[in-house]
């Protein structure tokens, strides 16, 4: 465990970041939030905080881009765009521990499996994870309920905690730990006294969550639960409430959808995009011939449940929710994932 | 890297008129695609979009690819506008394709409906590549009107291939000149010529039909492990990545599109 001062770890960011791009986030006076924001350059403006708790904004669009051109056809070359060369490396500073989470999950289905999604792979290959502990908490955040921690654990290239004049810092993969080798001038050794100041700040917010979130059950065991549940009136009842805004899967960091289309450009040439998709938009699944297995709102809101806690728990081996409670701030109809799971849970246990 | 997403060029060498409303695409990839029956591409009409498609030609040819196609919706309004030479594209083959090593030493029950019998003609080939391979061939296929049969020209070839083929069509409702039965496909479920146990029937076509036709088998006494069901879901990606084509934990364009009954028969509105 090393400690870096506050002016060395800019230093450490700039060097980091000298053939790429850098997201970090930053508290909005105005709004009281943390946001992620794409660095315009350096030196960095002071806004920046790596305390506090996840940002409005969740990473995975730094590797899965809102639109992104997959293919131009017709092309003498059309591997020249999934080449690694073209695609600029990026430095994620401040992914919390639901973060780096989430792109571990999504990773498994972009990357893992028969098939890899070129453009996701390099951007992914392509990011340093600079994660960081939680000091703070949000009301919605619930990462503790399903047995996740407000602080990395792994999945990161390089973890910090915010400490009194600077950071303590330890390497998560080979990559970091070749950075803080090669930048042994910029650290010092950590005192004991700083790793107990970190662990104290950590149960602190760790203490924070369970109290906040007493009144919710603990969550790891859903995916059974959920299953029972499935012609439930709960689904009809939630439904009445959706507004079908989508903003509940856009700004979920586990949500991967997306959708091909292609543009007409002149004569016979096309592009192909990829474009962020929702399962709660009623043409989502729409086949043609207007056929549509989810017409309906009332499975579509369900779809949402069932996707994340049953179906990938058995596809992909995990609950495909960090915790981050984003979808609850998102909800324009003030829907709360732990009361719609915790009034699950209660139907299904009596 | 190479890139996934984009198609493998493909002239459309020849068009068949199989009805008023499906027609059968004659394509000659730039590069040879070895596909397994059941396995399915995605196909792109330059400009307008891609659909995904289970060949209905012989899985032992790779050089040539025939895919036989309903109009019915914007991408397949543009294919049947389509005249000979025409430029396309194709992606794949994606998909786990029909179980045919379950069906070795096998009675077989084929049941398809309208253009359903398209990516079962790709099965129908490799089976009867072999017939002996397997204990007995049965094909029950459906139409509402003689002339909305596809692949007529091949009824006599299938029925005359060995002794244990059998072929038999129907129609919905009586036409004119046609003698032989009338009925639903589900009708030709009722006294079947192959003996249910141990059997596997595989079925497609609209999903109205595979859902009755999935209740008849189950009457009958075939059990849900021993059906296996052409699902229709909507596909993008073709390789599990984009999301859309789930039925309950499975995703259709990885797992299927052929599903084992079993597998899905709990997933909320499975037929649609």
């Amino acid at each position: 465990m090393k400690f870096i001062d506050s002016t060395n770890f800019v230093k450490l960011i700039k060097k980091l970041t000298a053939e790429g791009e850098l997201y970090y986030p930053f508290l909005d006076e105005e709004t009281g939030s943390y946001h992620l924001k794409r660095a315009s350059g350096f030196p960095l403006e002071e806004d920046f905080e790596l305390g506090g708790y996840r940002a409005v904004e969740p990473s995975k669009g730094v590797a899965q881009h809102a639109r992104v051109t997959v293919a131009e056809y017709p092309s003498e070359n059309p591997d020249e765009i999934t080449n690694p060369d073209n695609i600029i490396p990026s430095v994620v500073l401040g992914a919390k521990g639901c973060d780096v989470n989430a792109m571990k999950m999504v990773d498994k289905v972009q990357v893992e499996g028969e098939f890899t999604d070129p453009l996701y792979k390099i951007r992914r290959d392509k990011m340093f994870v600079v994660a960081a502990d939680c000091d703070d908490c949000k009301e919605s955040c619930f990462c503790t309920l399903l047995g996740r921690k407000p602080w990395p654990e792994d999945g990161y290239d390089l973890a910090v905690s915010k400490i009194s004049g600077g950071y303590l810092i330890e390497a998560g993969s080979e990559r970091g730990e070749k950075v803080l080798a090669e930048n042994g001038k910029l650290t010092s050794e950590a005192r004991e006294q700083q790793i107990k100041a970190r662990d104290e700040k950590r149960q602190k917010v760790l203490a924070r969550l369970k109290e906040n979130n007493s009144q919710f059950p603990d969550l790891t065991g859903m995916p059974e639960k959920l299953r029972e549940a499935i012609n439930d009136e709960i689904w009809k009842e939630l439904a009445k409430d959706c507004v079908e805004c989508g903003a509940c899967t856009n700004i979920c960091p586990t949500c991967y959808c997306f959708l091909l289309y292609d543009r007409k450009m002149d004569g016979d040439y096309f592009r192909r995009l990829s474009n962020w998709d929702s399962c709660q938009l009623t043409g989502y699944a729409r086949m043609a011939g207007m056929l549509n297995p989810r017409a309906s709102l009332v499975d579509r809101v369900k779809h949402r449940f069932y996707h994340k806690y049953d179906y990938l728990v058995s596809s992909h081996d995990d609950i495909f929710c960090t915790g981050c409670g984003r979808c609850i701030d998102a909800c324009s109809a003030s829907i709360d994932i732990r009361d719609v799971l915790a009034r699950i849970e209660q139907k299904v246990t009596g | 890297m190479e890139n996934p997403y984009y198609p493998i060029d493909t002239v459309v060498e020849d068009i068949i008129t199989e009805t008023p409303t499906i027609k059968t695409f004659c394509l000659k990839p730039a590069r040879p695609i070895d596909f397994k029956a059941g396995q399915f591409m995605q196909l792109t009409m330059p400009g307008i979009g891609e659909a995904p498609f289970t060949p209905s030609s012989d899985p032992n040819i790779s050089e040539k690819m025939e895919i036989t196609i309903l109009k019915t919706g914007k991408v397949t309004d543009a294919l049947h506008e389509l005249k000979p030479g025409a430029k396309v594209g194709l992606r794949g083959p994606f998909g786990e394709g029909y179980p045919l090593d379950k069906l070795e030493g096998r009675e077989v029950l084929v049941v398809g409906g309208g253009v359903g019998l398209a990516p079962l003609r790709a099965l129908i080939y490799a089976l009867l590549d072999d017939p002996s391979r397997y204990k007995k061939i049965s094909i029950k296929y459906g139409a509402r009107m003689p002339e909305e049969l596809c692949f007529k020209r091949q009824y006599q070839d299938w029925k005359n291939r060995a002794d244990n083929v059998s072929f038999q069509p129907t129609i919905d409702v009586p036409a004119e000149g046609w003698d032989g039965h009338v009925g639903l496909v589900t009708t030709l479920l009722d006294d079947l010529d192959v003996s249910i146990e141990g059997s596997y029937a595989l079925s497609c076509g609209p999903q109205i039909m595979l859902k009755f036709v999935t209740l008849k088998l189950l009457e009958v006494g075939y059990k849900p492990p021993q059906i296996y069901l052409s699902m229709n879901r909507k596909m993008s990606c073709g390789m599990g990545k984009c999301g859309r084509c789930n039925v309950g934990q499975y995703y259709l364009c990885v797992d299927g599109p052929d599903m084992c009954y079993d597998k899905i028969k709990h997933v909320p509105n499975v037929f649609g």
